[in-house]
């Protein structure tokens, strides 16, 4: 067993998934970076959230690539979709709201990257 | 460095200034329904797509000036031309022909959600 599987298997797994997600890179409750990049073109990630850390909320599943869909491809291969939760003061540096609040977008597996709380 | 030093499309808000939100319900005037319909008969048929009508929406340079339908039907346009399935030119004497034909009067932008409006 890796040791991302055995992170898996100790994290509660709850019955999250809408659609298959066959080969998925995290599960719920991973740390995730949305990668900052801005390329052009119809791109699925809002810029304000680029480079921010969050959490797996949940495996929402596979879907046609939106950002190949958007000029007539077919959108495969399919690309995971997860919702991932932010705390609003890790978003927005002048939050006043509560310290638990939190904001979560769903986020295609391409803009996500590992990493560690 | 932030994200304000790179160039982000009309919808890339998230974060702006929204200045006052108008919460009124404007309701659909006579064309914005048919345009809706229109789009929602060709996205059922798989004509167009969802992605690509966004795409084209977001590449409109007046996006800011327009509403809601106007940049939706503008998105349509420029998609179904994109594919092929009319010219600009086709386009164009239609909506010659149909203006000549049937001139809308203002009282027939939907009524009953003109009272509702403003």
């Amino acid at each position: 067993m890796t040791a991302a599987g055995e992170r898996a298997r100790e994290k509660p797994q709850r019955p999250s998934t809408y659609a298959p997600a066959p080969g998925h890179r995290f599960n719920v409750g991973d740390h995730v970076l949305v990668k900052r990049r801005f390329p052009p073109g119809h791109r699925r990630t809002p810029s304000y959230i680029k480079g921010k850390t969050g959490t797996i909320e949940r495996i929402c599943g596979a879907f046609g690539n939106p950002e190949e869909l958007a000029y007539g491809f077919d959108g495969e291969p399919k690309r995971v979709l997860y919702r991932v939760r932010f705390r609003q003061k890790d978003v927005w540096p002048e939050y006043q709201g509560a310290e638990r609040d939190v904001i979560e977008i769903e986020i295609y597996e391409h803009w996500l990257e590992r990493t560690h709380p | 460095m932030s994200a304000k030093h790179h160039a982000r499309l009309p919808s890339d808000i998230g974060g702006d200034d929204a200045g006052p939100v108008d919460i009124v319900d404007h309701g659909m005037k006579f064309w914005e329904r048919q345009a809706n319909a229109l789009r929602s008969s060709l996205s059922r048929r798989k004509i167009v797509k969802t992605d690509e009508l966004r795409r084209a929406a977001e590449e409109l340079p007046n996006y800011k000036e327009l509403h809601y339908f106007e940049i939706t039907t503008s998105a349509l346009r420029t998609i179904l031309i994109e594919k092929g399935h009319m010219t600009e030119a086709e386009l164009k004497a239609k909506m010659d022909e149909v203006r000549a034909r049937f001139n809308v009067p203002d009282e027939m932008e939907s009524p009953l959600k003109k009272g509702a409006a403003r």
